[in-house]
């Protein structure tokens, strides 16, 4: 186990009781190189000297011209025409660009999964960011006058603001099979019959936000067609699908794009998409060798960009009187706002998470995904999963309530233990729910609790939450990473891979793997990435997939020159292979310490010899689709990765505004290959996730966002958020990388739950509705003086909403 | 009004000790003329509106948003961006305990962190938790969380000199 903080002083502790000890499983070849340890990041000194180059930072002396999008002033109705004579009067315009300029071939569409958002709008518009025209200028300035003095003539059609507005018999019709975009269903065992033979049933209907990105580094990005060669350099999140999606909507072939990624500023989910890639495709084959320019404001970023959805989940659960969970019905109804984006396999996730790390003989789960006039709804770091982990650990709280049980005891005797299954059936062979939550409680009791709020309104708590992620695609979709790694002519270690490093730390866990592998120092280790060009796919940077996918393919890669290498050297030693290791840049022998040879000489003979000192691995794992009808999956995701998270907060029952005391978070990641980096993770997730609970929520009124800023969109900021201590735990994944599982979305799926619960343990109200902003809170403690959002709550309710109330 | 009848404004200052002297448009904000017409592209816009600090520099000793100052307005003044703060291949403490702390994750928000707690260690090199707070509370970061931020600049205080 690794805590960052030191553990104090053993004290009169808060929730007394004995803790399962964690247990740890040393990894059989345990590293001695790189792998575990806190190397500095590869890209460190650029970013904060301030040299790495984002999107916007290609500007300066390469753009020649530059482009702007039109967007929707409506969120709902037809476009009629596109007036662009008074912009290109404007002096330095050059051209206004329309649906019917396209390219001949070009589909003119984009999305992840279905193929249904217009790159520029033919006819129908359906939500108040849809991009109606291009701009192409001489300068920025004119490029954006321009677009101010396009006209577009509109037929207005009613707005269809929410789900309710969607689900009405007279509701306009977004889409030609209806607003309803698909659902996700599963059915295991007998749930009526186990409800009415359970001893307690609780329901509850909970309402969770849209939430913004807001990454700060805005999109921007350059571009240019030369040679048959259109080259984008703009951040995205998997660049190899970018190049399809580019070259599907433009009408190319996809050998002609090429899409390289500069530096990025953070992503979440929301580079997913395509963003301005295409626009700027667009331009530049509009203008055969000019490098076109463009970035968007702030508000247009948060305008034009998909959101995390919005879920409203009813859902009822029932448990024998010693707390043994019998059933769960949950129904859940999602807002996809104007396109699919990845909506199908976000619906899929919340399914398959529904009832998280508990054991649950009988499940029954609708989930339907509704269109309506506002942003696109897609990927954000969670992706369904953290929604329901809020349902999930809310009915935990409540059903402790209900039967007047320790909420952790409750827990402890429904957590799934190693060889249970999860909701969809798959068994899963090591479960750490219960080592993660008694790691986070035992740093909890390492310190005292604070002497109580001497204040009457002042109310403190605490609580936590347990949660269980399925990493990558799963559920049957192809998943593959490639890597290659090779001995430069230089002697350095280049790694290539197509994942993007926004920040989370993917060039480190590659370059410390292969260098592990190579027994080679770091400081020749260079990282090649998220390039087309010059890197294979790796698959996206998103799902928590990376480090065990593009670790494991970087891994295997190294695995096989180290392989060739070895070889080599045993044609120089006149050893066998298997009796020489590498290390700290030498050959050396395993039993013999008189065998050593400078991997230099090693690799020049093998150059001389005609060796390639180059290697390319593929790891490509198959999961199993979940059964139509059932939901049910013997495989459906590739490992599971457990955490737990613990807050103490001090309400305000006055003002209702939450202060976070204390906050704890500890998760199994199978083996940290870098421990600050791992930690990092954690704690900005946890941050986000705090985000999340207490102020972010974009609104939305009649299909406008009427907070596209950060004014209005209220982030965590330094007071927000307290010192997070981190507690690593280390269960290795026989199938991971050195042991890796990941970490990336389960800190902010944990953090949720946990503040939400600790509040509730504050002012004895469970809340149901996020973010719990300071009025939400005094709503709760007064709710005969609040506007209860009960309509919106209740209006679309299944009867098992209502049940055991 | 068009691209050529934005008036022009003669801009006078030093940035980074080196004497600047150059048209810019009027309008132009500091953040856009140290980036698009000095080619300074560390200095990073984010907000566009004086809320995240991500364009943080120092402006004749005080930290400023620089989205919220016009290039006009730096006439006689000493700026100072994240590009003149490294002495040659030498990080300055700050930028060396980003490093070693982790603090810098995605690198957006990093420049303008590092120019607000420069000015913060430079006023008291051992802020208590309210004088930090009010020094770096205007300055957001998305993806590393708050602590190995804190901890980078109190061990950077610890050796500022």
């Amino acid at each position: 186990m690794i805590s960052s903080q030191p553990t104090g002083i053993q004290t009169d502790a808060p929730a007394a009781g004995p803790l399962v000890e964690p247990s740890t499983t040393p990894y059989l070849e345990r590293p001695h190189g790189p792998v575990g340890r806190s190397e500095r990041r590869i890209d460190g000194v650029e970013k904060v000297t301030g040299a790495a180059l984002y999107g916007a930072d290609l500007f300066f002396n390469r753009a020649d011209l530059f482009a702007t999008i039109v967007r929707s002033e409506i969120p709902h109705g037809h476009l009629l025409s596109v007036d662009s004579t008074a912009a290109l009067k404007i002096d330095g315009v050059l051209a206004v660009y329309t649906a019917k300029n396209m390219p001949p071939g070009a589909t003119n569409r984009q999305g992840l999964i279905h193929r249904d958002h217009p790159v520029l709008v033919e006819d129908k518009i359906l939500y108040r960011g849809d991009a109606i025209a291009l701009v192409v200028a001489r300068t920025e300035r004119a490029s954006r006058e321009g677009r101010r003095a396009v006209k577009a003539e509109y037929e207005k059609l009613p707005v269809v603001g929410d789900m309710d507005d969607a689900l009405a018999e007279d509701a306009p019709r977004l889409h030609p099979n209806g607003n309803i975009m698909g659902g996700k269903r599963i059915r295991k065992g007998d749930v009526d019959a186990a409800l009415a033979a359970s001893d307690v049933v609780v329901s509850e209907t909970f309402q969770t936000q849209t939430v913004d990105h807001a990454f700060l580094d805005i999109e921007a990005g350059i571009a240019y067609w030369r040679d048959g060669l259109l080259t984008i350099h703009a951040s995205g999140q998997w660049a190899h699908e970018e190049r399809r999606l580019v070259a599907l909507a433009l009408g190319l072939p996809i050998e002609s794009v090429r899409i390289i990624t500069p530096a990025t500023g953070g992503a979440f989910g929301g580079r997913e998409d395509l963003g301005l890639q295409v626009y700027l495709g667009l331009a530049a084959l509009k203008h055969p060798g000019k490098t076109i320019a463009m970035r968007y404001s702030r508000e247009e970023s948060m305008r034009a960009r998909h959101k995390r959805h919005a879920l409203r989940i009813h859902y009822t659960v029932g448990a024998k009187s010693d707390g043994t969970l019998t059933a769960a019905k949950i129904t859940v109804y999602s807002d996809e706002g104007a396109y699919a984006s990845t909506g199908p396999a976000v619906l899929r996730k919340a399914a398959s998470h529904s009832t998280g790390p508990y054991r649950v003989p009988n499940v029954y789960v609708d989930v339907y995904g509704v269109y309506t006039n506002n942003n696109p709804t897609g990927a954000m770091r969670g992706f369904g999963a953290c929604q329901m982990a809020i349902a999930y650990e809310g009915m935990m709280e409540r059903l402790a309530e209900r039967l007047g049980m320790d909420r952790i005891e409750l827990r402890r005797r429904n957590l799934i233990r190693s060889g249970d299954a999860v909701t969809t059936g798959q068994i899963i062979p090591l479960a750490t729910g219960v080592e993660c939550m008694d790691a986070a409680l035992r740093q909890f009791r390492s310190k005292p609790m604070p002497p109580a709020p001497s204040a009457p309104h002042m109310k403190r708590g605490w609580s936590l939450s347990v949660i269980c992620f399925g990493l990558g695609y799963g559920d049957g979709f192809p998943d593959a990473s490639r890597a290659t790694v090779r001995f430069t002519p230089a002697g350095r270690l280049e790694v290539a891979t197509g994942g993007v490093e926004y920040g989370q730390g993917l060039l480190n866990m590659a370059g410390q793997i292969a260098a592990e592998e190579l027994g080679v120092p770091m400081s020749l280790v260079d990282v090649v990435w998220a390039d087309t060009g010059r890197t294979q796919e790796s698959g996206s940077s998103s799902a928590t997939r990376q480090t065990y996918f593009t670790g494991n393919a970087v891994k295997i890669a190294a695995s096989e020159l180290r392989e060739q290498v070895l070889d080599i050297a045993s044609k120089l030693l006149h050893v066998h292979p298997h009796e020489l290791d590498m290390r700290d840049a030498r050959v050396v022998g395993r039993f013999d310490a008189s065998l050593v040879k400078p991997l230099d000489e090693v690799l020049q003979a093998g150059r001389e010899r005609g060796h390639s000192l180059e290697a390319t691995g593929i790891f490509k794992p198959r999961t199993v689709c979940e059964d139509y009808e059932t939901g049910q999956s013997p495989r459906s995701f590739i490992t599971y990765l457990f955490a737990s998270h613990l807050a103490q907060v001090l309400v305000d029952t006055e003002t209702g505004e939450v202060r976070i005391e204390r906050y704890i978070a500890c998760h199994d990641v199978g083996k940290a290959i870098n421990p600050q980096s791992v930690a990092g993770q954690m704690i900005g997730g946890a941050t986000q996730g705090i985000g999340m609970a207490l102020m972010e929520e974009v609104v939305n009124v009649d299909g406008v966002m009427r907070n596209p800023n950060f004014t209005d969109y209220i982030l965590p900021s330094f007071r927000d958020i307290p010192i997070i201590e981190t507690v690593i735990l280390e269960n290795d994944d026989p199938g991971g990388p050195f042991g890796a599982r990941g970490v990336g979305e389960p800190p902010l799926i944990a953090a949720t739950p946990a503040v939400l619960a600790a509040i509730a343990n504050a002012i004895g109200v469970q809340p149901h509705t996020t973010p719990c902003t300071p009025q939400r809170v005094w709503e709760l403690l007064h709710p005969e003086e609040a506007a209860v959002p009960h309509e919106a709550r209740f209006g679309l309710a299944p009867e098992h909403a209502r049940m055991g109330r | 009004m068009s691209e050529t009848q934005v008036p022009q404004v003669r801009v006078t200052c030093t940035v980074n000790g080196a004497a600047v002297d150059r048209d810019a448009d009027l309008d132009r904000t500091l953040l856009d003329f140290l980036r698009d017409d000095l080619g300074l592209t560390g200095t990073k816009g984010s907000c566009l509106e004086g809320e995240c600090g991500s364009c943080t520099v120092i402006l004749d000793g005080a930290a400023v948003n620089s989205c919220l100052v016009l290039a006009a307005q730096t006439q006689g003044c000493k700026v100072e961006t994240i590009e003149g703060l490294a002495n040659g291949d030498k990080l300055h403490v700050l930028q060396d305990k980003f490093l070693a702390s982790g603090a810098a994750q995605c690198g957006y928000c990093t420049p303008g962190l590092i120019m607000a707690a420069k000015v913060l260690l430079d006023a008291d090199p051992n802020p208590n938790e309210q004088v930090f707070f009010e020094g770096m509370e205007g300055n957001i970061c998305r993806c590393t969380g708050y602590a190995a931020i804190c901890e980078a600049i109190r061990s950077a205080a610890k050796e500022w000199k």
